[in-house]
């Protein structure tokens, strides 16, 4: 079942290969759309299938391939990867359904589109190593030439550096791949074997620092973070939105499978370190952007910022907190792929993103009120107002991390309300006032422009409000991974982690029947 | 048409040229003479409205002092009420906005008149013979005895802008139909048919009496002398288009931070020199007027406005432009006729008393929108 997500866009991308030049690129997006259109619904289809009570891998398919190499095609869905597929195929479909109509070289740029879709959803779903690493490379292309053709001024220069990074990043994660298949003796790159053999703490934390690192380009860990900006800033409004939204998420997502999945002994020894990480990602990312004068680059450096959240979350690895990292995932999602969508609207009609040269774009006449008005939305949720699923994440993170890493999470706490400090400067600076003379005449806005942004809201909101329909498909993953750290785990606090804070998030149906009448649920 | 011996040395010379070779404020353009003539007319029908109710107003509920239904026109039927609760109707405030700017800036005869011990007496008549059965009014005179001598001389800036207007409405709807006709061809025709029909009304009298109890009581009767031009047109030009214009909000403005001239005289808010793109996120059109207006747009203006990038979004906005365009037109006509010599005298000392005139208006509207209607 699995293997749709994969090879229905790779299906679409021979045949759109395969259609005449004649063909209008306004048909060829209707052709992408439709097979992404698939995509979607067999991801509903699988969030249908999927049985929340099982903590394990689900739908998993396993073909050999080069079995020298130790390489089988073996796919499988648990509750960590279920709401990372849905809101890549959620934002991949929006992402082509905002590109330009009149692309030039549309036939190249779906395709491109199609062949990230089938990258992402097999980095997400592979079981095997080897097999991860391919997808996670696969991706690269297309994100490469898309930029490098699609982009801004800079497009090459962009495409350039996210090339470099993004390449050492699978250097590194394939070089502790290798070492740890040869130094657990089994030369097995399948994620079940290698997870059960044991190596001495100190190999571990090695290969461990290696896969942080490779991973840590993608997140990004600041200070390897320089490509991310440079590259939202020349990217075309989707590749953005999936940048911030899916990509960004190969690399958390990495870290929970792969570091704290395979290496959970060491991952107590670095966590308090991680959580250093966290702070200064959180810190880092909230000061550069309040001195951003770049719509993009505000929205780029706060993805950096609130990916501290993530780290600062999978550092504490306690199944509350890995429920907090994975809707801290889903949420940042949502609210910075809603963020691109917005400035791109506002690029595409005024032609600058320059915060000292936008002003009243709130306008009821000639300004754009619509999307001002979900702009400032959008920035209460990455604010993390109540109501909104950016609070819930929050929240939970710092439910979880409050007593293991009390200092870090304060300093987090004080990147919260700074994500409110640049979000209101550049709302105000941008959306109030007089409208500037510059933009006072925009063209007509439609209502494909604003579509993926009300979805997007939508989904904000309403998973704001019942944030059960988002946490229920990673609990009992949640309570697996975590699990598996507290009993590694070389800290005191780890007894109390598993008993005590677990319970909070805890719901009544997979809850242990003794606990469930003094617990409250989300 | 004018020989002068040297040309104006003034900043904006351009526009001093263009007025003394009896040209206009506004650059002329087809499409210019579109939208003018165009807005002119929606303003004509918007105008014939206003004065209609203000004249009722004037008339009919003289010193009501709860006139719940003065919007009605003495037709209150539920329908019309649905109709008015559920906004599909003229928003006749506007026109008491501008009535009551007249009545604060005030000027001419009108404001000296209702200031004289005659008007005083006379209006004094009317309150009596209106309180004699009503109990509680006549307490309200008692304590508070200049309160209705107030409330008449409103009541009489409401006739006096009605019959303004009547007027106006008129002309713009007679040159909408010279337009229609192809008699109207350029925006100098605007020009001339306005201050042609302005010095045909100049002398027009004003007059406001009202009818108590089947007595008539005459307030401003024809003996005080007040005419249309000199006492109604030039101070709704004052204050209307130069001093104050109800375009709530568009600007705001802070008086403890010296945005506001501590003289009146000094004041530049009116019609010119508003700003006719709103101001945040409020969604309050560019007045109350403009909506008025975008419901008689003729259908050449429409399709004229519909080929801009935004169409019907910023329709409010396009109607303000034209519509300060036509005021433009407007206040042409009024320089043109209040200069104090000829515009083709060939005597120097003339034409020098005359660019001095024209200067003057030009420095006045430098800050207006006239730059930006160029």
């Amino acid at each position: 079942m699995l293997s749709v997500l994969i090879w229905l866009p790779l299906v679409g991308v021979i045949v759109i290969g395969c259609l005449p030049q004649a063909v209008s690129a306004s048909r060829i997006r209707q052709i992408a759309l439709v097979l992404t259109t698939g995509v979607l619904a067999w991801t509903g289809i699988l969030i249908s299938q999927f049985d929340i009570s099982l903590s394990g891998l689900q739908f998993q398919e396993s073909l050999p391939w080069l079995d020298t190499l130790g390489l089988t095609y073996q796919l499988g869905m648990d509750g960590l990867a279920l709401p990372l597929v849905g809101m890549s195929s959620l934002l991949i479909w929006l992402s082509i359904y905002s590109s330009d109509a009149n692309v030039t070289r549309p036939r190249l740029y779906y395709c491109l589109m199609l062949i990230l879709s089938a990258g992402v959803a097999g980095a997400f779903l592979a079981q095997n190593l080897l097999l991860f690493f391919l997808f996670y490379e696969v991706e690269l292309v297309p994100l490469y030439l898309i930029i490098a053709i699609w982009g801004g001024a800079r497009r090459g220069y962009a495409a350039m550096k996210f090339l470099i990074y993004t390449a050492v990043s699978g250097i590194l994660i394939l070089a502790a791949f290798f070492g740890l298949a040869l130094l657990s003796g089994t030369f097995s790159f399948d994620y079940d074997v290698v997870k059960h053999q044991t190596l001495p703490l100190g190999t571990q934390v090695v290969l461990l620092v290696v896969l942080l690192i490779g991973f840590g380009i993608k997140i990004p860990i600041v200070p390897l973070h320089t490509w991310l900006p440079d590259t939202h800033v020349e990217a075309p409004t989707p590749v953005s939105v999936l940048l911030a939204g899916v990509l960004l998420k190969l690399g958390t997502y990495g870290l929970l499978r792969f570091g704290l999945g395979l290496f959970p002994d060491a991952w107590q020894v670095l966590a308090p370190g991680l959580a250093v990480l966290a702070v200064i990602n959180v810190l880092y990312g909230s000061f550069v952007a309040i001195a951003q004068t770049d719509m993009k680059k505000i929205v780029a450096y706060s993805s950096v910022g609130h990916m501290g959240y993530i780290l600062l979350a999978i550092a504490v690895a306690s199944p509350l907190s890995i429920a907090g990292a994975i809707a801290q995932m889903v949420s940042h999602g949502l609210i910075s792929g809603l963020l691109f969508f917005l400035v791109g609207v506002v690029y595409a009609k005024t032609g600058t993103r320059d915060v000292t040269v936008l002003r009243g774009l709130l306008n009821p006449e000639r300004g754009l009120p619509l999307i001002g008005t979900l702009m400032i939305a959008a920035a209460m949720a990455s604010a993390g107002i109540p109501g909104m699923v950016g609070f819930v994440a929050e929240f939970i993170v710092y439910r979880s991390s409050i007593l293991v890493f009390p200092i870090p999470t304060l300093l987090c706490m004080i990147g919260t309300a700074l994500t409110a400090v640049y979000f209101l400067n550049l709302i105000n600076r941008v959306f109030f006032g007089r409208l500037s003379d510059p933009v006072s005449n925009l063209p007509a806005i439609y209502w494909k422009d604003r579509i993926p942004s009300i979805v997007i809201l939508a989904l904000v909101i309403t998973l704001g409000l019942q944030p059960n329909w988002m946490m229920r498909w990673s609990e009992r993953t949640s309570l697996a991974l975590g699990s598996l750290a507290t009993e590694h785990s070389i800290t005191s606090l780890a007894p109390l982690m598993r008993d005590g804070l677990i319970e909070i998030f805890r719901t009544p149906s997979v809850m242990p029947a003794h606990l469930s009448p003094h617990l409250p649920t989300l | 048409m004018v020989a002068t011996s040297r040309p104006s040395a003034h900043p904006l010379s351009t526009l001093v040229t263009r007025l003394e070779t009896g040209g206009a404020l506004l650059p002329e353009t087809p499409d210019n003479l579109l939208e003018v003539v165009g807005v002119l007319k929606s303003y004509g029908i918007v105008l014939d409205a206003y004065w209609q109710n203000l004249t009722y107003i004037a008339n009919h509920q003289f010193l009501v002092l709860f006139p719940v239904f003065k919007y009605f026109n003495g037709e209150v039927t539920l329908p019309k009420l649905l109709r008015h609760l559920g906004h599909d109707r003229i928003n006749y405030e506007f026109a008491e906005y501008c009535m009551k700017s007249m009545f604060w800036h005030g000027g001419g005869g009108l404001d000296t008149y209702l200031d004289s011990p005659e008007f005083l007496t006379r209006a004094r008549a009317a309150i009596q013979a209106k309180l004699r059965p009503n109990l509680p009014m006549r307490g309200i005179n008692r304590l508070f005895p200049d309160f209705l001598p107030e409330q008449v001389r409103v009541m009489a800036y409401y006739s006096a802008l009605g019959q303004f207007w009547r007027v106006m409405s008129h002309m713009f709807l007679e040159l909408s139909d010279l337009y229609d006709q192809g008699k109207i061809r350029a925006i100098a025709d605007v020009v001339a048919h306005i201050q042609q029909r302005l010095v045909d009304a100049a002398s027009l009298p004003i007059t406001y009496a009202v009818t108590v109890h089947g007595q008539r009581y005459d307030i401003i009767p024809e003996s005080a002398g007040l005419t249309f031009l000199a006492d109604t047109a030039v101070p709704y030009i004052e204050a209307v288009f130069l001093r104050s214009f109800p375009f709530f909000g568009t600007v705001s403005y802070n008086a403890q931070a010296h945005q506001i001239s501590a003289h009146q005289e000094d004041f530049n808010y009116g019609a010119l020199f508003a700003d006719p793109l709103p101001i945040g996120g409020a969604g309050i059109p560019p007045t109350l007027l403009m909506q008025d207006m975008s419901h008689f747009i003729p259908d050449y203006l429409h399709a004229f406005y519909m080929n801009s990038s935004r169409g019907e979004d910023d329709l409010r906005v396009k109607i303000c432009v034209s519509f300060q365009k036509s005021m433009f037109c407007v206040t042409t006509a009024a320089i043109l006729g209040t200069l104090p010599h000829p515009l083709d005298t060939a005597e120097l000392p003339q034409q020098q008393a005359n660019r001095a005139y024209i200067e003057g208006w030009v420095d006045r509207l430098a800050e207006s929108r006239l730059l930006s209607v160029q």
